[in-house]
């Protein structure tokens, strides 16, 4: 299967030089892969919109500050999204528990039907290593990572002193990290 | 905070990453990251490491008035940025009718080397070239050139190859093509090669697939996956 249109380094070049007509385009390539991370991590459709238009400023705004060694294009657009994705769902206070979706769900996502093949590899070899992590930590990492949780709420959700879920993601970091690299 | 322990910055990356960060050391970890190109590094990593869940979600359009209300927040087209060069060659300019030309070329010279001599100092990595993949256009490979005259390519993302293989750099500038080395597909892992070893700007940087160990004839014998235009001559 073709790759889908690519979000390229000279695109957003272009948009770090003002043109509109390349911004449009970005946004037209980018938006919909975007737009499924705000809602995941805010759970509100409203809120999910709201984050995707500031990112998209900021993106306009921050785009001559893009280097490749910072990753594709779109994986630096997905960190803008994601962070304010996040800091919306701080700002909340009654953030609704039941939203979040079982470690069973979580990791059917992460072992999720993908149709590009490239990607799915990509999948197969971070599941493989997440699966390598005892049940609890991995939980952790899951949700801080697809729901966008604090260690504070994993200390609630998980019902376990802030401190161990603060060495549960460091010790999951560092064992994913050489599983990756092995 | 010791933020050249690599172990230390590889994991408050991670962190940066996965989102568990308090939203101030947040905004002190993007200052980090605009200054340090260490930081850069390990950040796109962890990005990588988790973009394959963000990547299997299915696209879903956003409704139009987000693009709307997104148009209306832009501001007018703004023009290139001036070179960064242009404060104090103007000021110069400014002072050639007082000081004579000769004492201003000389000053200008002396400014020039000051100038020159002072960048040096923190070497800021520049990208030489990137290198995408022949068939979707997908950028692969960057090649940075950092401290000590050399240049280092490395990964964007994970290369899959099997055990078989490798995947050889070429430099490509006019003659036939003369092998720089090896790649390691890992991001992060990049190999080092003298500045001088790189075409000059306009010249190629290639990679093509050749048996492990690298091309039996010293020409490259496989297909030619990624290649770059050199834009930036590191000389």
């Amino acid at each position: 299967m073709p790759d889908a249109p690519f979000v390229t380094p000279e695109l957003l070049g272009r948009v770090a030089r003002g043109d509109r007509a390349a911004f449009a385009e970005l946004y037209r390539l980018a938006s919909p892969k975007l737009f499924p991370v705000a809602l995941r991590i805010t759970q509100r459709r409203d809120l999910a919109e709201e984050v995707l238009q500031e990112s998209f400023v900021a993106v306009w705004n921050q785009a001559a500050s893009y280097d490749p060694v910072k990753g594709s294009p779109l994986i630096w657009m997905t960190t803008i999204v994601r962070h304010r994705a996040i800091d919306q769902r701080r700002r909340r206070s009654n953030l609704a528990d039941a939203t979040a979706g079982s470690d069973e769900a979580l990791l059917a996502l992460v072992a999720g039907e993908s149709d590009r093949a490239d990607r799915g590899a990509e999948l197969a070899a971070l599941s493989r290593c997440l699966d390598q992590l005892e049940p609890q930590p991995r939980q952790a990492v899951l949700l801080a990572y697809v729901h966008g949780y604090t260690h504070e709420e994993l200390a609630g959700r998980l019902a376990t002193p802030i401190g161990t879920i603060k060495s549960w993601v460091r010790r999951s970091l560092e064992r994913l990290k050489r599983c990756l690299d092995g | 905070m010791k933020y050249d322990d690599p172990k230390l910055r590889e994991l408050l990356a991670g962190r940066y990453v996965l989102g568990t960060m308090p939203r101030r050391a947040r905004a002190r970890f993007d200052r980090l990251i605009a200054e340090d190109a260490a930081f850069c590094a390990d950040v796109r990593e962890w990005a990588e490491i988790f973009a394959p869940i963000d990547a299997a979600e299915a696209p879903v359009a956003p409704p139009q008035r987000v693009w709307r209300a997104i148009e209306t927040q832009l501001g007018p087209a703004r023009a290139p940025a001036a070179p960064a060069r242009g404060s104090w060659f103007d000021s110069l300019w400014l002072w050639r009718g007082a000081t004579g030309f000769a004492a201003a070329v000389a000053v200008a010279l002396l400014v020039y080397i000051g100038v020159f001599a002072t960048q040096e100092t923190p070497p800021m990595p520049t990208v030489v070239a990137v290198l995408s993949d022949s068939k979707s256009g997908a950028p692969a490979w960057i090649a940075r050139s950092g401290r000590d005259d050399q240049v280092t390519v490395s990964a964007l993302g994970r290369q899959t190859i099997d055990a078989g293989h490798s995947f050889q750099l070429w430099a490509i500038a006019g003659g036939p093509p003369r092998p720089l080395g090896l790649l390691s597909p890992v991001p992060g892992r990049g190999i080092a090669i003298p500045s001088s070893a790189v075409p000059p700007t306009g010249g190629v940087l290639a990679v093509s697939l050749e048996p492990a160990g690298g091309s039996p004839t010293g020409q490259p014998t496989g297909p030619v996956l990624f290649q770059g235009k050199v834009f930036s001559n590191p000389l």
